[in-house]
């Protein structure tokens, strides 16, 4: 009896439950699918498009939007809108893998601060207080300099400033949640310390660091753009949205649209991100009934 | 019936910014083999505390229990190293909370949280586990467990939450069961329903039940001996039936003058117990009841606490109903 309900029934994970949720949030569905479906377009722009990103057509120069190229030309004769694709591979990759490192680091460091507590925890948080006093962008450029010039070095200097605030939200989120009453119950149930960190306290503060890695995705794009701006991002020819709206700037008067486009797309990717965070939040409380 | 626990002499402190709290100081108590015996007292009188410190679940820093024993079965839990204290919480002591709508995790199914004891201490796999928590839920009255295993704690009342909680406490037959205040959050409409039930589970169980509650009614139902607290000092201690028909510290006598009583006029009133708790940091002299007492007499004012043997059996801290 017990089996065949078992089968019946679809299992409940808390991933499970949430993705059914989620579905049921249209402004997370809008939000995923367009983020996908920026992701399948970058994927399959070669395909589509006549042009080769660094494709220079001098003859074409600072073309406004025609049928030719959908969305003009730039500076130096090359498709904005062939590049604008390309540049949501650096984005895209740049937002999402800097969120991976800032996870990888500041959720086991946050999460062992904030149990450990005591001097592990003084410890831990003095360093967070080091990196983040530091200037962002200066610490970055020093990064940089040690690391060198691959395209993953910058996720990786971008990640190694930014995860300080995702540490600090998981210590306070452990450190209130160890005080409740669930986490008492689990202890005396004979539950070890990292064992309920993970089981107990962690499930628990998943949404609001989703929330903070979602809004930290448009972050690190700009903070990938402004470092491209002053020559230590993505090398050139490789458009990113960042060098774009840098580029364009040049010639914000002659050729708005140079800056226009790659800033809607930032904005809708960013947009996107913000739904699908929020939806996320909601789906991953169980609590939240509709 | 042999002795399956004993607390020996046990003082918890909290160091605070104000100084040291004297949570509990020198309690000592036993609990026999299946035996229920009650911990009664006000709010902040050290009932909770004595109970934590026994499996050792006080936070620390800022509490520690600076001295002591609790021989469980013969080991003393305080010098066991932190693994083996582990494995004998949940396993062999469980414990029920006062807060049913907090004690369950929000974001994890009831299954996912029935099923970690038994697979922690009964090492069961997934589905055997599962099994049983159905069991369980059944053996404590919620119906349809087959399909509730699977809700999250929101879909559940308070009652029910109880229910959930008595189940985990029981999942792994433990020898000792401390159930702090487990009523005290529920509907009185239920209460009696769930003791009851727990009562009769842990008879099938042989299981020992430590009950911390300032409700007397349950304690005479129930406890077969009955521990009154006072500013984290045990001051009157005998069988249910002494302490309740017989009591003889002014406190115990003043707790059960203030409950409300089924067998006498409605028009009776209630009689309070005047003052305030003790301050735990400086705790009055003497005895600590002496400022709220109605017999105070000069020699209350100093002196050692002792517990004097008032009839075989019925200890009390009180020197004057000592003398009697």
């Amino acid at each position: 009896m017990a089996i065949a309900a078992e089968s019946a029934r679809p299992h409940h994970t808390l991933w499970g439950d949430a993705f059914v949720r989620l579905r049921r949030n249209r402004l997370a569905v809008v939000g995923a699918v367009l983020i996908i479906s920026l992701a399948l377009a970058s994927i399959i722009v070669p395909l589509i498009s006549p042009y080769e990103f660094d494709e220079q057509n001098l003859n074409a120069v600072l073309e406004g939007p025609s049928h030719a190229h959908l969305l003009g030309t730039d500076g130096l004769g090359r498709d904005v809108f062939t590049r604008l694709f390309y540049g949501a591979r650096t984005s895209l990759a740049v937002g999402i893998f800097v969120q991976l490192i800032v996870l990888a680091i500041g959720l086991p460091i946050g999460a062992l601060a904030g149990y450990a507590g005591g001097r592990v925890d003084n410890l831990l948080m003095r360093f967070v207080d080091i990196v983040y006093a530091f200037p962002d962008l200066l610490l970055i450029i020093l990064i940089r300099a040690i690391l060198g010039g691959s395209i993953y070095m910058i996720f990786l200097a971008i990640g190694l400033v930014a995860w300080v605030n995702v540490a600090r939200l998981v210590r306070g989120q452990i450190l209130t949640l160890k005080q409740r009453d669930f986490a008492t119950a689990a202890r005396a149930m004979g539950g070890s310390g990292p064992y309920i960190t993970v089981r107990h306290l962690l499930p628990n503060s998943l949404g609001p660091i989703i929330v903070l890695i979602t809004f930290g995705i448009p972050r690190a794009i700009f903070a990938e753009a402004a470092l491209s701006y002053i020559g230590i991002g993505v090398k050139p020819p490789t458009p990113s949205w960042g060098t774009m709206i840098y580029n364009g700037y040049q010639n914000i008067f002659g050729a708005p649209y140079l800056v226009v486009f790659p800033a809607i797309a930032v904005g809708i990717l960013m947009l996107a991100f913000t739904f699908l965070g929020d939806g996320l939040r909601d789906a991953l409380d169980p609590r939240e009934r509709r | 019936m042999s002795t399956l626990l004993e607390v020996r002499d046990l003082s918890t402190h909290f160091h605070t910014q104000d100084g040291v709290v004297k949570a509990v100081e020198h309690a000592s108590y036993e609990v026999d083999r299946g035996e229920v015996i009650a911990l009664v007292g006000e709010s902040g009188c050290g009932k909770t505390v004595s109970a934590l410190s026994i499996v050792r679940l006080i936070q620390d820093p800022p509490g520690k229990i600076v001295s002591g024993q609790v021989n469980f079965n013969g080991t003393d839990l305080l010098k066991l190293p932190r693994q083996a204290i582990r494995k004998v919480r949940g396993s062999q002591i469980a414990m029920i909370f006062q807060e049913p709508m907090t004690s369950l995790n929000p974001v994890l199914t009831i299954r996912r949280q029935m099923t970690e004891a038994l697979e922690i201490h009964r090492g069961m796999k997934s589905q055997e586990a599962l099994d049983e928590a159905i069991r369980l839920l059944e053996r404590v009255g919620i119906t349809e467990a087959e399909r509730r295993v699977k809700d999250y704690p929101h879909k559940f009342s308070g009652g029910m939450r109880q229910r959930v909680m008595m189940a985990m406490a029981i999942s792994c037959q433990p020898q000792l069961i401390i159930a702090d205040e487990p009523t005290t959050a529920v509907d009185v409409t239920i209460q009696a329903q769930l003791l009851e039930m727990l009562h009769n589970i842990t008879k099938d169980l042989d299981t020992a039940i430590i009950l911390i509650t300032h409700n007397l009614g349950i304690v005479a139902r129930y406890a077969r001996r009955v521990y009154v607290m006072y500013a984290g000092r045990i001051v009157e201690t005998g069988s249910a039936e002494d302490v309740y028909h017989d009591p003889r510290h002014p406190y115990t006598v003043g707790l059960i003058a203030s409950v409300p009583r089924l067998d006498e006029p409605r028009t009776a009133r209630l009689v309070p117990i005047e003052g305030q708790p003790p301050d735990l940091i400086a705790p009055p002299l003497g005895c600590p009841f002496h400022p709220r007492c109605s017999r105070v007499q000069n020699q209350c004012k100093e002196g050692a606490y002792e517990l004097i043997e008032v009839a075989p059996g019925h200890y009390t801290s009180c020197r004057i109903a000592g003398k009697d």
